[in-house]
């Protein structure tokens, strides 16, 4: 065979290039795509580090804060006064977060009314043109994003735990019942309210779209009246944190 | 002389792995089923070898056209939404694993005659 060796020895060495060459890029780019796999596992874990180390740096805060609100009530439990004083502050804090007192300070005022557009026709149409429920929540949370410290909607006070709900063709704040004209009124920083409401694409910009009547206004000095019925906890206890350390 | 494919085969593998950089994942594949269809020619290369009727020209273009090819069907599968692909593997598979079988039979049947014969085994 010696003598036909040349007409397979060519084609044979150029295929076994070729092939080679193909071996040579899936090898290569199979290796690309593990190492690309761990690169991704690796920045995951990267990003769960740097989160755990923000928890702890912030726990850490919250625990000097704490100690140095012991080390302050010790120092003022030698005088009773004081000490009385103190508690009496972070009181003062808790109800104005409760809604439990009336607050005053400088902030906005927003009113919203129905549309003075109707609509041409058609069922379920002129629903576009009303206030609904979703509206005054998106207004309450932009308010809340923005800083503000305390919300009230038509004389109910916003806190924690208050509901703007859906109530046939009325809105139920706090189980009380309004209806447009609608008045917001918000303590906080007048400027932060202001642009966060006034936001492009926000929920004002799309009131304003449909000929919503708006009004809002800076104020300072706006009084924000407390929650009118102060909520009970029946079901909800406290759990006696034992400080033994 | 055997080591001449052999030696283009191992330079061509290192040549390509270190210059040419990684191809992009969604063509892996498509590599991934040229290698195959090459495997393929290969393997029918040698079978046709020892039932002595090798031809380089049908080697060569048979080599060629069908990497080419199965590479392009694979691909317009993935453009039908259809797993061409996997039809294409499963062919050659089946392909290659029934020239392996056929060259090992005549490899054998080779090497028995030659000792009926009474002739040590050559191998060409």
């Amino acid at each position: 065979m010696k003598s036909g060796a040349r007409h397979w020895l060519l084609p044979l060495t150029a295929v076994c290039i070729v092939l080679g060459g193909m071996l040579g890029i899936q090898v290569r780019s199979q290796k690309e795509r593990g190492e690309m796999q761990v690169g991704r596992q690796t920045s995951a874990l990267v990003g769960m580090l740097t989160r755990t180390e923000a928890q702890l740096e912030q726990q850490r805060e919250e625990t000097g804060r704490l100690r140095a609100l012991l080390a302050q009530y010790e120092e003022e439990a030698a005088s009773e006064r004081g000490l009385v004083r103190v508690m009496r502050e972070e009181l003062q804090a808790s109800r104005i977060a409760l809604g439990a007192v009336a607050v005053r300070g400088p902030g906005i005022e927003l009113e919203l009314a129905d549309s003075t557009r109707r609509s041409i026709g058609g069922i379920g149409a002129e629903d576009l043109y009303v206030i609904h429920d979703a509206d005054l929540l998106q207004v309450a949370n932009e308010l809340w994003a923005a800083g503000a410290e305390a919300v009230a909607l038509n004389g109910q006070r916003l806190v924690t735990g208050s509901s703007i709900a859906c109530s046939a063709r009325l809105i139920e704040v706090n189980g009380v019942a309004i209806a447009s004209p609608f008045l917001f009124q918000a303590i906080g920083d007048k400027d932060k309210l202001v642009s966060a409401l006034n936001i492009r694409g926000g929920v004002l910009d799309g009131l304003r779209l449909l000929e919503f009547p708006v009004k809002l206004t800076t104020n300072d000095e706006i009084t924000i009246p407390p929650l009118s019925v102060t909520p009970k906890h029946i079901y909800a206890q406290p759990v006696e944190r034992e400080s033994k350390q | 002389m055997i080591a001449i494919p052999f030696a283009a085969l191992v330079m061509g593998f290192l040549a390509v792995y270190v210059l040419v950089p990684p191809v992009p994942p969604r063509w892996a594949d498509y590599v991934a089923i040229a290698i195959i269809a090459g495997l393929d020619a290969f393997v029918g290369a040698a079978r046709n070898w020892l039932e002595r009727r090798f031809d380089e020209a049908i080697f060569i273009s048979g080599f060629f056209v069908n990497m080419a090819l199965a590479a392009l069907l694979a691909f317009f599968g993935d453009k039908l939404g259809v797993d061409l692909y996997l039809a294409v593997v499963v062919a050659l598979g089946i392909r290659i694993f029934n020239n392996l079988g056929r060259t090992r039979a005549l490899l054998v049947t080779a090497r028995l005659e030659a000792r009926r014969a009474g002739m040590p085994a050559s191998s060409d």
